[in-house]
């Protein structure tokens, strides 16, 4: 069973304010742009601990700057696109140590460009976006 | 211009760390070596020489090297590269000139065919290593007088150093653009310390004019530096201890090649 969790930072995130610099420098007319740490758990059985114990990771939550939150979908949200590793193994320990029920664990970056409408950007925007937010030699752009 | 000797212009990104050191390397090695910043790209002009140092510009962020692979200031580099003049990156440098495409740059501009990508095991390393030149000396002009199969010793210090591409790339890389790969004292191959494709330690592209390597001879160009540095002259401050030596020689063949191509 997969489990997928999208932790985002609660305080400014300077990543995505770089990521938003270097696009509009590129002409996509975007006026926000939002980032996630996708972590999916494949999982023995329903793990009812899991989020709690992932909760607990600092690697991966840190309560004083970061949002953790349990997503029903296990792929993409609509206008979102998701990183990852082309070699995208998963790892069978999670930040350094095994989890019990924890079969493996992947890790993925989710990035949203709005406009300046809180709307999402056309497609092609987004397409043009995605020749920066991913290096096809060794990483994949997963979409809805 | 100091004299008539060429002026090479190391590049300075927010987060770069390694501008002082790499300056040093150049200026002892013969060259007129000025710091150049990420704000000031219209001076890049009067520059013969361009060198990307190591460190972690734009804190590393969306990843190693692409958000300065599309900084103002690279759109000077990447036009200096199509004019044939020598660009030099190490470590971080290379990780941007490689996010630009300009190695092994078999395709667009800025649209990457390969990557340094995050180490195998997924841990930063800081090492002494060994690299030797994987190519026939003619094909990398910007290491002036550089002997076959010459070995660089230099510091690795990265976490993101793998080379990575799809099989077609590295089969590309492998017969044509692969400058350097790791090896020992001797110069025998040795396993990659961060699984790197082929071997890698360093890309070059068709012209031989854009050289991307990973280790640091910068920070192996003293005698002190040196792994097997005697620690009693190295505290003693002796001249011994002091003089340039080890990875200097590479700069001295990049030194070479640049004065060269400047009284051409």
């Amino acid at each position: 069973m997969i489990r997928t969790f999208a932790v985002t930072l609660t305080i400014p995130d300077n990543e995505a304010f770089t990521a938003y610099e270097t696009l509009a420098r590129l002409g996509i007319p975007v006026a926000r742009v939002t980032r996630a740490d996708i972590w999916q758990f494949d999982v023995d059985g329903s793990a009812p601990d899991l989020a709690r114990t992932v909760a607990s990771i600092e690697v991966i939550h840190n309560p004083n700057k970061h949002r953790l939150a349990e997503r029903d979908a296990h792929v993409p949200l609509p206008g979102e696109v998701w990183i990852a590793a082309r070699d995208d193994a998963p790892s069978t320990n999670v930040a350094g140590r095994s989890v019990p029920g924890v079969r493996g664990v992947r890790r993925r970056t989710a990035w949203r460009l709005l406009d300046d409408g809180g709307r999402d950007v056309a497609t092609g925007y987004l397409e043009r976006a995605v020749e920066f937010l991913c290096n096809p030699a060794f990483q994949v752009a997963l979409r809805s | 211009m100091k004299g008539n000797q060429p002026r090479v212009a190391v590049l300075v990104f927010p987060g770069t760390n390694s501008e002082d050191e790499t300056a040093r390397a150049l200026r002892a090695a013969g060259l007129d070596a000025s710091l150049v910043h990420w704000s000031q790209p219209e001076t890049l002009h009067a520059f013969e020489a361009f060198v990307l140092p190591g460190g972690f510009a734009y804190e590393d962020r969306i990843r190693a090297g692409a958000v300065a692979a599309h900084d103002a200031l690279m759109d000077g580099v990447v036009d200096a590269a199509h004019d044939g003049k020598f660009i030099l990156g190490i470590c971080n440098g290379a990780q941007i000139l490689a996010e630009a495409g300009l190695v092994p740059g078999t395709g667009a501009v800025r649209r990457p065919t390969a990557a340094f990508a995050p180490n195998a095991g997924g841990r930063y390393q800081s090492l002494h290593v060994h690299m030797k030149l994987a190519l026939a000396p003619e094909r990398i002009p910007i290491l002036g007088g550089i002997e076959p199969g010459e070995v660089v010793s230099a510091w690795a210090s990265h976490g993101d150093g793998r080379l990575a591409a799809p099989d077609d790339e590295l089969a590309r890389i492998a017969a044509d653009h692969l400058a350097f790969v790791y090896c020992d004292r001797a110069g025998r191959p040795v396993d990659a310390p961060n699984g790197s494709a082929l071997g890698c330690a360093g890309l070059v592209n068709a012209d031989g004019n854009v050289l991307a390597v990973m280790p640091h001879p910068e920070r192996d160009a003293w005698t002190y530096q040196h792994l097997d540095a005697d620690p009693h002259a190295v505290r003693a401050g002796t001249d011994a201890a002091l003089a340039p030596s080890g990875g200097i020689a590479f700069f001295e063949c990049f030194a070479r090649a640049v004065l060269a191509e400047a009284v051409v």
